[in-house]
């Protein structure tokens, strides 16, 4: 069993009337990749912060390493930060800016060097060291924010947004080179991101907020296949989430008219319930197989994705279902009006609570 | 509309006349009196004259001590302000409250306030008495109609002008700059020597060269608080013209004055440059 590196124990935040964290609690491994994944508001960059010490908390603890952070300051904890905008010194080169840390550390000089130069060897910066930020392209100052970060070889390195700032193609790249600085250093990762594709790509654990809450915490794969709510099955990949009526003993049928469904929901809860299925898992037409839920629907729309049709159908209710059936020629063929079938394996759905 | 060569020339013709109405062609005049002869011609007896006297050579470095004291005094105490201001004011509407009441002395008359520090720095005046009153010194303290007198008096009249030059600057420092200085094992006062000072130095040098530059070209201050004991360039200029009627020798030491002020910005900018260069 791997120690935690970092404990949150009931992490509470207000700023006047507005809970920012609402009573956090997460235990970070040693080693492990982890993605703090939520929309703007949700809490994940406050905890962040909290942890880097820039946040105050209201209430609760952070502990790192079993040392409580309560009244430590951001220059005595043992976490680096890279920024959402890499906040490099503009006044300072690419090697003075790694070596900020370093210095402050007191260590030797010639200790400093050889870690700061090996530093920018492992994100391929040495060439650039004497240039200034504002010589440096948006991906040669994201390295240059990582180099000045992981130098300092901090138990936990916090990592707020860093790909929001580039283009498509050099953040796929960085996710990659940042799985592998990851694996390379065996150095615990904290990443804060608003892309679920992002944190699905790197995390090793995934923490889905909400609110200043986290609402699941686990593996990416795990949170995919079995997400706890609709939030995070709308939040993480694609999902059908299908209007649902709730039955006397736990029966469901698709609101408003049924049919009712092989599904048992087994909460108390009186609210909103939905039948969750992804578009991949929702085939179109052919025979339907034992294990198979199916339902009568006609297509309304259907666009060419490249490798497959995506689909748009209505269910006899009125409710929308999108499919994404792999590649098939049927599909294909399927002409706007047609009625067809719509169905998937049984244990490919779940029953979901808001 | 489009910006065409022709109303480019029309939209610069205002701004140009002015310049050149206001400020080229009196200066051109100005120069043209420094090297004149009072039966026409030209010579350089006068700024032999000035150059040669050492009572002018004295009033200068009088201006410059005086100029150069009022810009660190400027500094030292409208940074803190500034950073003040800019940092532990949380409010926008209390900041602008400030800037508002920054300025607001700026409107009254130079006369008044420089008798205002006559009132204060006397013999018989506040600093003085209190001085007396809780036994710090025994017989009154000659502060007034001094070298300190003036440099008091014109700190305070552009101290306002320091101040909001750093605030302008300051403000544009990014608050992130200074939370990673913090994040990699900076205390606050290194985060702020290694980030936020060098970053607000633009500021810094516009708010010194402006401070410099208006304390040696001041002129009521230093009269009113001299006294007639100090001489400052200025005052000698103004009597050039008034009282001994020699224009052409007034010219000379305007532009004696001018272009040592500008030596003295142009190696204070040059030995910033590096620093500046990067940090803008």
């Amino acid at each position: 069993m791997t120690p935690d590196v970092v404990v949150v124990d009931r992490l509470i935040k207000r700023y006047g009337a507005v809970t920012a964290l609402a009573g956090v609690s997460l235990d970070i491994r040693k080693g492990e990749f982890i993605a703090l994944l939520g929309p703007s508001g949700c809490g994940k960059t406050t905890l962040l912060r909290a942890i880097a010490g820039f946040v105050e908390p209201t209430s609760g603890d952070i502990r790192i390493n079993g040392r409580s952070m309560t009244g430590v300051p951001p220059n005595q904890r043992p976490v680096n930060t890279v920024f959402q905008q890499y906040a490099l010194f503009p006044h300072m080169t690419a090697i003075e800016n790694v070596a900020f840390g370093p210095r402050r550390q007191g260590l030797a000089g010639g200790e400093i060097a050889a870690r700061v130069k090996a530093a920018l060897a492992m994100v391929g910066l040495e060439a650039l060291a004497g240039r200034y930020p504002r010589e440096l392209s948006g991906g040669q100052q994201q390295r240059v924010a990582l180099a000045r970060a992981i130098v300092n070889q901090p138990d936990v390195l916090l990592l707020d947004e860093p790909l929001g700032a580039l283009d498509l193609k050099l953040r796929k790249r960085m996710q990659l080179e940042l799985k592998r600085l990851h694996q390379q250093l065996g150095m615990t990762f904290l990443f804060v991101t608003h892309d679920q594709e992002e944190a699905l790509a790197m995390a090793d654990r995934i923490a889905v907020m909400r609110e200043g809450s986290i609402v699941q915490l686990g593996g990416g794969e795990d949170i995919y296949r079995n997400p706890a709510t609709r939030y995070v099955a709308d939040f993480i990949g694609e999902a059908n989430l299908l209007a649902c009526r709730v039955g006397a003993r736990g029966t469901i049928d698709v609101a408003p008219e049924g049919p009712a469904l092989p599904y048992q929901f087994n909460g108390n809860d009186a609210g909103e319930v939905s039948l969750m299925v992804r578009p991949q898992d929702v085939l179109v037409g052919g025979t339907v197989g034992a294990d198979e839920v199916a339902l009568a629907a006609t297509l309304k729309d259907k666009v060419f994705v490249g490798s497959t049709w995506r689909l748009f159908l209505a269910l006899a209710g009125g409710q929308e279902i999108a499919a994404e059936p792999g590649y098939s020629i049927e599909a294909g063929r399927l002409a706007i009006g047609e009625a067809t079938t719509v169905h998937w394996r049984r244990d490919a759905a779940r029953i979901l609570a808001d | 509309m489009r910006l065409t060569p022709v109303n480019t020339a029309v939209l610069l013709l205002g701004p140009i006349a002015f310049f050149v109405l206001f400020f080229a062609a009196p200066f051109a005049l100005l120069i043209g009196e420094s090297f004149a002869r009072p039966d026409g011609g030209i010579t350089l007896s006068n700024y032999v004259a000035v150059l040669t006297d050492g009572y002018y050579w004295k009033a200068l470095l009088n201006t410059l001590l005086i100029s150069f004291w009022v810009t660190v005094v400027c500094f030292v105490l409208g940074y803190p302000l500034a950073y003040f201001i800019v940092f532990h004011v949380p409010s926008a509407g209390v900041r602008r409250g400030i800037y508002v009441l920054l300025v607001t002395p700026l409107f009254t008359s130079n006369i008044v306030r420089a008798f205002g520090w006559i009132v204060i720095l006397g013999r018989r005046g506040m600093v003085n008495s209190s001085l007396i009153a809780i036994g710090l010194i025994e017989a009154p303290l000659d502060l007034l109609y001094s070298k300190t007198a003036i440099v008091i008096g014109l700190a305070y009249i552009l101290l306002p002008v320091m101040t909001l030059s750093v605030c302008s600057v300051l403000q544009t420092v990014d608050r992130s700059l200074i939370e990673a200085a913090r994040d990699l094992g900076a205390r606050p006062s290194r985060a702020f020597l290694a980030v936020t000072f060098p970053l607000s130095l633009p500021g810094v040098v516009a708010g010194s060269i402006i401070v410099f530059a208006l304390s040696v070209s001041a002129y009521v201050i230093p009269s009113i608080l001299s006294g007639g004991r100090e001489m400052v360039t200025p005052i000698l200029i103004f009597q050039q013209y008034t009282a001994t009627f020699r224009p052409d020798i007034g010219a000379a030491l305007s532009v004696v004055l001018l272009v040592v002020t500008l030596l003295l910005i142009g190696a204070y900018l040059f030995f910033l440059e590096r620093r500046l260069r990067v940090a803008v």
